[in-house]
């Protein structure tokens, strides 16, 4: 690597790492903070999905279903352009901006996984813990939020983190609008200039490493977490998603 | 306006289709030889296996694709780049066969794609092996089965069989990341939708196109999964 590489990594690292200065947030941050959103955004959503598609009135449980198959069956690419063009479009008034339809694309499709990790989260919970829950005398809603809920929340920690970190790794096509996140940043900083033609592999294979550093830290995180919880292994493997 | 861009739509479900089978079976192909050695208790062994699964897995795969199309080449000088990756007689043949305009960047987006999903792969397939149980181990050394009975004969299938289910959701989302095959203008589905855009401006009635297809994709695929599992099942017993 020579030295001039060396300098223009370091240049452009901050702006990789916060944004573009004087900007907005930008770079690794926004796509962090974009991901954090959309992952706590689309967990409540499928507070909502998950439990509806497992058990609910018939015309509920359709309504679930066909919610989680369509946004798990685009690729977020393609969710990304359909929540621009047809949610945010002028047609229907919205007019978003690309960060708002981000957002929005990102927690959709973050919720719908999530929803599917909760239906298979609640169908584990053991009868035995019911039962004793009512035995005490719970309510029903006691039983589903203390109990059921929180029992398949808790089962189902590594396969909510795997999502996270997938998320956050998908979250990278967003450079598609140009929301000025980490892969943005990126692009904008090599711009189009030939001169920089001999940058392009150091500052990719930097990001790729931002990107991995992050993921693996999540996930490390994430298995400490595990084996606090002491959690199923077989589970994890069959509904990392 | 939806008829005329028919063939070029029909074109890039074919290309998606082609990308979805060939990143799929080399992913297969380098995955399952990667769980093996993240399994092994040879030291080596499992670092290698460590490293290319914490790589591949945690890079992104739209980095990989970029890296692989874009940044690798332009850190040639410019005729060694032409002759290296865009101009030789390999690339020409390859583009002859599919009729690709720059044939290096469908190889780049399926080399991404590929190394990205053989470490998920990787992953799930040494997890369905941790699954089985430890006697079947034990009965196959008391029989005396050598290595490779013991890979063909246990780990392959029941291995395969435990992960299965993982294995096809991963599958379906690598068919969906075949999209990303785009920012390389590789002229797949997704490409062919963003060149009916361009050519109509009716984006949002191909946007719905698009929709359509990615389901109707991802439907045929699980239900191909499935009959395939239960070839697999059968074909055990």
């Amino acid at each position: 690597m020579t030295r001039a590489t060396l300098d223009f990594l370091w240049s452009v690292l901050p702006s990789l790492l916060i944004g573009f200065p004087g900007g907005r947030p930008g770079g690794l941050a926004l796509t962090l903070i974009l991901s954090l959103a959309a992952i706590g955004l689309g967990f409540v959503i499928a507070l909502g999905v998950g439990p509806g598609r497992a058990a609910g009135p018939w015309p509920v449980r359709a309504a679930c279903a066909l919610y989680v198959e369509f946004f798990r069956g685009l690729p977020l690419l393609l969710l990304l352009f359909v929540v621009h063009v047809i949610l945010g479009g002028r047609r229907l008034g919205l007019d978003l901006s690309p960060r708002a339809s981000a957002l929005i694309a990102l927690t959709l499709y973050a919720s719908a996984y999530q929803a599917e990790i909760l239906r298979a989260g609640l169908a584990v919970v053991p009868d035995q813990l019911v039962e004793s829950a009512r035995l005490v005398g719970g309510r029903a809603w006691q039983i589903y939020l203390h109990v059921r809920l929180s029992y398949a929340v808790q089962v189902m920690l590594p396969a909510f983190a795997g999502q996270a970190i997938t998320l956050f790794k998908d979250s990278a096509v967003l450079v598609a609008l140009g929301v000025g996140e980490l892969m943005t940043v990126t692009r904008s900083a090599l711009g189009s200039d030939v001169r920089n033609a001999a940058y392009w592999l150091p500052t990719y294979l930097l990001v790729g490493g931002l990107y991995a550093l992050v993921a693996f830290a999540i996930s490390r995180l994430a298995g400490r977490l595990e084996r606090r919880q002491r959690s199923g292994d077989l589970l994890y493997s069959l509904t990392n998603y | 306006m939806i008829t005329e861009a028919l063939p070029l739509l029909a074109r890039g479900l074919a290309m998606t289709l082609a990308l979805t089978l060939v990143t799929s079976a080399l992913a297969l192909a380098w995955g399952l030889p990667i769980g093996l050695l993240r399994l092994s208790r040879v030291r080596w062994q499992n670092w290698i296996g460590t490293a290319y699964v914490e790589t591949f897995r945690n890079v992104p795969a739209l980095v990989l694709v970029i890296i692989g199309g874009f940044a690798l080449p332009n850190a040639f000088p410019h005729a060694a780049r032409r002759a290296l990756f865009f101009d030789n007689s390999s690339v020409a043949w390859i583009g002859q066969i599919t009729g690709l305009p720059v044939p290096y960047y469908a190889i780049a987006a399926v080399l991404g794609l590929s190394l990205n999903t053989s470490a998920y792969l990787a992953e799930l397939f040494r997890a369905g092996v941790g699954a089985i149980a430890r006697e079947h181990f034990e009965a196959a050394r008391s029989l005396g089965a050598t290595p490779g009975a013991v890979f063909w004969g246990l780990l392959l299938p029941q291995g395969l069989a435990a992960a299965y289910p993982a294995i096809a959701t991963r599958l379906i989302h690598n068919m969906k990341n075949t999209a990303l095959a785009s920012f390389l203008t590789v002229p797949e589905f997704f490409k062919a939708i963003q060149t009916a855009i361009g050519e109509s401006f009716r984006a949002v009635e191909f946007l719905i196109v698009a929709a359509g297809g990615y389901l109707l994709l991802a439907a045929l695929m699980s239900s191909a999964l499935s009959v395939a599992e239960g070839w697999l099942k059968g074909g055990r017993r």
